[in-house]
C-alpha cells in the first residue's frame, strides 16, 4: 500500500477532517516537548470515535505502517514522536467528559481532555483530578495514563495508577476492550495497571475510567526560604518524621527562585538559596496548630523567612511560583533540558551538590525545581540550541546527573517517561533478564510492534529479539560473555 | 525426568534437611486435596532461583507457598503425571534494606505481615494493609493474593503501595522491576502483572515498598444499627461529606440480637484535633440515621477490635460446611448488593456473615449450611447478578465448580497469552488462575 492510497483508506474512516496530510501541516507532529530527537510521520489521523480508532489500527496492520499515539504533545521524553514514521493518532478530538459518577467516586472521559479541566469540570461536585503534572494546563489524561504522570500532589495522592480505573483500550490487533469499570478485585492479571505508564506501546486508550479525589475541606500553605538546600531538606525529613504526610513538598534552588523572581515580581529575598513550599491538606480541624509546627520546624533550621499561606489568594500565588517555574527560565537561557530522575529522598541533599559539580565540569547552568517529599528531581540545564557545543553539554550533562541518580540508588524517570530520550540508558538500570521479562509482556500485547516502535527498550535490542530469546530459554550468562547482549 | 532425580537435584541446591518427599511430612502441603511429591524451602533468591530451574528440568508442577494461609483460593490444581513440588518461601524472610528516613523498604516473600509490621513500628512507620492471621500470612503471599484490608479507603492496597520486585520465573529465570523510589516510570510496571497474579507467572521472591508515616491518633466509632439500609445511611453521609476516615467497615450476623444486627465501624486517623472531629461528626450522624449504639473506641479496645475484623476473612480454618467469598462491585451498590446476599442466604438457609469495605466495593462473605449443594446454589444466584465472585474457600467435597473467580473477565484471551508467554508450560500453579 502506498502513501496516496492509506491516506484515501484512512480519509473513509476518519473523513477529511480527521486528516493531515501536507507536508507542512504534519511539521507540527515531527516531536513532542522532547525536541532532542524528531521524526516525520506518514500522516497523522485525529479520529472522533473508538470505532475509527480501531479501524485505523487494522489499517496500520495490514499495511504494516506504524501507530503513534498523541495527547497534546507535551511529553519531555519523545513518546509521542514518530522517530519510525507512520500513523500518528491524535487525541485532539476525543476531548470530552463522558460522565460523571459521584456516587462511585468515578468519570469516563476520553484521552483528549485535558488534565486541568477535567479537574475543573470536578469542582462543582466537590472534586478533583488527582495528578496535576506541572504542564497540566495543557497535557491530556490520555497522554497522563500513557505516561503514569505524577505531579507535586502525588506525594500524598500517588501517581496517575492510583487514579485509573478502567481503560478502553484499542488493542494492537484492532480488538476494543475494557479492562474495568472501578470495581475492584476483579478476576484475572491487571490489564488496567500493566496498560497505564507503557507508553502507548502496547494499547491505545480510548475512554478512561479515572477515579474522584475528593477536594479537601482545609488546605495550608507554607513557602519557607532558606539560604541552602541543606536546611530546607532537613526541615523535609523532620516534617516527614513528625508524622505527617504533607499534601505537597516541593523545593526550588537560588537559580530558579531568580528566575521565578524577575518573571513575577515575588519579591523573595535573593539571599535565599532554597525556597520550600509545604502543602498539608484534611478537614480543618488540627491544621493550624500542624501550620505552626510546620513554621517552627522551618525556623530550626535556619528559615529566612517563612511565609504562611492561608487564604486561597494567598496560596494561588505562591504555587504559581513553582508551577510557572519552568516557563520562567525563559528569563535564563533560550533552551532548558529538563532532566526527571529520582532518588531516595536521604539521597536528594548529595545528589543535588553533584547536579553542581556537573553544571561546572560542562560550563553550563542548572537550576534545580524538584519534588522534594518523593525524591523526584528536575536539573533544568540551560543552554543555547543554537551552539552546537552547548547542546552537546547539555545531553552529556544530563547522562552525568542520570548516572548520578542510579549510583545513588535511584531511577532514570520518576514521571516523564522513558520514550526515545532514556531508551538507550535502561540497561543502567535493567537487565537483559528484566528487559526480556518487560518484552514478554509486550510481546504478549504487540507481536508485531505495532504501536509506537522503537520506544522504551533500548535501540538495537528490541523488544521482539529479548522476547524471542527469552521463549528459546538460552542462558543469558552466556550470551552476555559471548557479548550477544 | 524421575521425582528422585529432582529430589537429588532440590538436595543439591538447598540442603537435604530443607527437602521432603516423606509422605507425612509433604501431607500438610495438600493443594485442594492432592499432597505433593516434594517440598522444598530454599533459603535465598539465588536457591529459589536454582528449584526453579530444577523443577522446570523435572516438568514438575510447581505451587508456591508463603503462611499457607490461603491456598484454598483458586480454581483447582489441573493435575498432571508429573511430580508436584510445593515451594516455601519461609526461609526468605530478610529485611533486604530499610532506611526510615526514606520511607521505603525492600524484604524478602516469606517475611510474615506481623513481623514486618513490628519492625516498621519500631520506627514509627507502617504499610497498611491489614490481612488476616498477619502472624502466619506472608508479604509473597499477600502479594500475590492481592489481599486486601479495612484501610484501603484511606491508604490504598498493595497496589498503591508496592514500588519494586524480583521475582522467579518457571525456568528459575530472575528479574526485577521498579526500584527503592516512591516514583518510577522507568520501564513498564511490572509489579501491577505480578501483583495479584497467584504465583501463576513467576514466584515473587521480594518487593519494595512505599511506608506511611504511623498516625499521630486513632479512634473508632462503632454504631450499630438494627437494619443494613440504615448502617449504608451513615456509610452514605460519610461518603457525601468531607470527612477522611481511613476505613469505613459494615459488619452483619456478629450479633445474635436484631436490634444491633449491623455495624458500620468507622476509623479515623492522623491529627488528634481531626480524629476528634471525625468522632464528633460521625457519631452525630449515625444518630441522626437511626443508630441505636454509638461507641468510640480508642487505645487497646480500638487495635484488638480491628485485629478482629481483620481476621474476619480469613480462610485458614474452616467450620464444617462453610463458605468464603468475595464478591466486589462498584461502590455505591455495596448496600443492595448485600441487601440481596442475605435474603438470597436467609432463603437457603444459610448463615451469613458479612465484612464489607462499605465505601470501596468489597465484601466478604462466610456462609454456613449442611453439605456443599445448598452453598453452590447460592452461589449461582449470586454470580448470575454479581459477576465479580471469588470463591476463597469451600468445603472440601464441594465439587470444581465450586471454586475460582466468578465469571471470566473480559480480556481473558489477553491474560491467557501473557499466561502462555510466562508460563508456556503451565507449570506455575496450573489451574488455578488465568485458565
Amino acid at each position: 500500500m502506498n502513501r496516496t492510497q492509506l491516506i484515501e483508506e484512512l480519509r473513509r474512516i476518519v473523513g477529511p477532517r480527521g486528516l493531515v496530510h501536507r507536508q507542512e501541516d504534519l511539521l507540527t507532529y515531527d516531536a513532542d516537548g522532547c525536541v532532542m530527537d524528531t521524526g516525520e510521520p506518514h500522516v497523522v489521523v485525529v479520529p472522533e470515535t473508538t470505532a475509527q480508532v480501531a479501524a485505523v489500527v487494522k489499517l496500520a496492520a495490514r499495511a504494516g505502517v506504524p501507530i503513534v499515539p498523541r495527547g497534546a504533545g507535551t511529553g519531555l521524553s519523545g513518546g509521542a514522536t514518530p522517530i519510525q514514521g507512520g500513523i500518528v493518532v491524535s487525541t485532539a478530538r476525543m476531548d470530552k467528559v463522558l460522565e460523571v459518577d459521584v456516587r462511585n467516586g468515578r468519570a469516563r472521559v476520553q484521552p483528549g481532555v485535558i488534565n486541568f479541566e477535567l479537574s475543573q469540570q470536578l469542582k462543582p461536585y466537590g472534586y478533583q483530578f488527582a495528578p496535576d503534572p506541572s504542564s497540566q494546563k495543557a497535557c491530556t489524561v490520555g497522554g497522563n495514563i500513557a505516561n503514569n504522570s505524577g505531579g507535586p500532589h502525588c506525594l500524598k495522592y500517588g501517581i496517575t495508577a492510583s487514579h485509573v480505573l478502567g481503560l478502553e483500550v484499542v488493542l494492537p490487533s484492532g480488538e476494543v476492550i475494557w479492562t474495568g469499570d472501578g470495581t475492584p478485585q476483579t478476576a484475572g492479571y491487571d490489564l488496567t495497571g500493566v496498560l497505564t505508564g507503557s507508553e502507548g506501546t502496547i494499547g491505545l486508550v480510548t475512554e478512561a475510567w479515572v477515579k474522584l479525589t475528593r477536594l479537601p475541606e482545609a488546605v495550608r500553605v507554607v513557602l519557607a526560604l532558606f539560604p541552602d538546600i541543606a536546611g530546607s531538606s532537613a526541615t523535609v525529613s523532620q516534617v516527614i518524621a513528625s508524622g505527617l504526610l504533607p499534601a505537597a513538598l516541593e523545593i526550588m534552588d537560588r537559580l530558579a527562585i531568580k528566575a521565578v523572581n524577575d518573571m513575577y515580581k515575588l519579591g523573595l529575598p535573593e539571599a535565599a538559596g532554597a525556597a520550600l513550599l509545604i502543602e498539608v491538606d484534611g478537614v480543618e480541624d488540627g491544621l493550624d496548630e500542624l501550620l505552626h509546627e510546620i513554621t517552627a520546624i522551618c525556623q530550626r533550621n535556619g528559615a529566612l523567612e517563612v511565609r504562611p499561606a492561608r487564604t486561597l489568594d494567598e496560596q494561588t500565588r505562591v504555587w504559581a511560583a513553582r508551577k510557572n517555574a519552568f516557563g520562567a527560565m525563559g528569563r535564563l537561557a533560550p533552551t532548558y533540558y529538563l532532566v526527571d530522575t529520582v532518588v531516595p529522598r536521604t539521597k536528594l541533599p548529595y545528589t543535588l551538590e553533584q547536579v553542581g559539580v556537573i553544571a561546572k565540569d560542562y560550563n553550563l547552568p542548572i537550576a534545580n525545581v524538584f519534588h522534594a517529599g518523593d525524591g523526584n528531581l528536575h536539573p533544568l540545564i540551560l543552554f543555547d540550541r543554537r551552539n552546537q557545543s552547548q547542546n552537546q553539554r547539555a545531553l552529556e550533562a544530563a547522562t552525568q546527573v542520570m548516572h548520578v541518580s542510579i549510583e545513588q540508588g535511584g531511577v532514570i524517570s520518576g514521571e516523564h517517561g522513558i520514550g526515545v530520550e532514556k531508551q538507550d540508558y535502561m540497561t543502567l538500570l535493567f537487565s537483559t533478564d528484566d528487559l526480556a521479562a518487560m518484552a514478554g509482556l509486550h510481546q504478549s500485547f504487540d507481536p508485531l510492534d505495532l504501536f509506537n516502535p522503537g520506544k522504551v527498550f533500548p535501540k538495537g535490542k528490541g523488544c521482539g529479539e529479548l522476547a524471542a530469546l527469552r521463549r528459546a530459554g538460552v542462558e543469558w550468562g552466556a550470551l552476555k560473555a559471548a557479548g550477544m547482549m | 525426568m524421575e521425582t528422585n532425580q529432582l529430589l537429588r537435584h532440590l538436595n543439591e541446591s538447598v540442603g537435604a534437611e530443607h527437602v521432603t518427599d516423606e509422605p507425612t511430612a509433604c501431607a500438610p502441603f495438600s493443594v485442594g486435596g492432592v499432597a505433593p511429591a516434594l517440598v522444598v524451602a530454599p533459603d535465598s533468591i539465588a536457591e529459589l532461583a536454582q528449584v526453579l530451574a530444577a523443577a522446570h528440568a523435572a516438568q514438575a508442577l510447581v505451587v508456591p507457598w508463603g503462611g499457607g494461609t490461603k491456598q484454598r483460593m483458586g480454581g483447582r490444581l489441573a493435575q498432571a503425571a508429573t511430580p508436584l513440588l510445593v515451594v516455601r518461601t519461609q526461609r526468605l524472610s530478610r529485611i533486604v534494606e530499610y532506611e526510615p528516613a526514606d520511607l521505603t523498604i525492600s524484604v524478602e516473600a516469606g517475611i510474615s505481615m506481623a513481623g514486618l509490621a513490628a519492625t516498621l513500628a519500631e520506627h514509627n512507620q507502617m504499610l497498611p494493609v491489614d490481612v488476616a492471621l498477619p502472624a502466619h500470612a506472608t508479604l509473597g503471599g499477600v502479594l500475590a493474593t492481592a489481599a486486601d484490608g479495612p484501610r484501603r479507603l484511606g491508604y490504598g492496597t498493595m497496589r498503591d503501595l508496592l514500588i519494586g520486585i524480583q521475582v522467579v520465573e518457571a525456568t528459575g529465570r530472575v528479574s526485577k522491576a521498579g526500584g527503592m523510589v516512591v516514583k518510577n516510570v522507568s520501564g513498564f510496571d511490572m509489579m501491577k502483572l505480578y501483583l495479584g497474579s497467584f504465583g501463576s507467572l513467576a514466584i515473587i521472591a521480594s518487593a519494595n515498598f512505599k511506608l506511611i508515616p504511623r498516625p499521630r491518633a486513632a479512634a473508632t466509632v462503632l454504631c450499630s444499627f438494627p437494619t443494613l439500609e440504615a448502617a449504608f445511611g451513615l456509610a452514605d453521609a460519610i461518603q457525601q461529606s468531607q470527612l477522611n476516615p481511613v476505613a469505613v467497615e459494615f459488619l452483619s450476623g456478629l450479633n445474635e440480637t436484631a436490634a444491633d444486627a449491623c455495624q458500620l465501624a468507622v476509623l479515623a486517623e492522623g491529627l488528634p484535633a481531626a480524629v476528634e472531629r471525625h468522632v464528633r461528626d460521625v457519631s452525630q450522624m449515625a444518630e441522626k440515621v437511626g443508630a441505636v449504639e454509638v461507641q468510640t473506641l480508642r487505645f487497646d479496645d480500638h487495635a484488638a477490635f480491628w485485629q478482629r475484623i481483620n481476621d474476619l476473612p480469613q480462610v485458614a480454618e474452616l467450620a464444617p460446611g462453610e463458605m468464603v467469598l468475595r464478591l466486589t462491585c462498584l461502590p455505591a451498590e455495596m448496600g443492595s448488593t448485600l441487601a440481596n446476599a442475605a435474603s438470597l442466604a436467609s432463603r437457603g438457609g444459610l448463615k451469613l456473615l458479612t465484612d464489607a469495605r462499605a465505601l470501596s466495593g468489597v465484601a466478604y462473605l462466610r456462609l454456613a449450611g449442611s453439605g456443599w449443594q445448598p452453598l453452590q446454589d447460592y452461589y449461582n444466584a449470586l454470580v448470575a447478578r454479581w459477576p465479580n465472585l471469588a470463591v476463597l474457600a469451600a468445603p472440601a467435597d464441594a465439587p470444581a465448580s465450586l471454586a475460582g473467580w466468578g465469571r471470566d473477565p473480559a480480556g481473558l484471551a489477553l491474560m491467557q497469552q501473557i499466561k502462555r508467554e510466562f508460563d508456556p508450560q503451565g507449570r506455575l500453579n496450573p489451574g488455578r488462575f488465568v485458565v
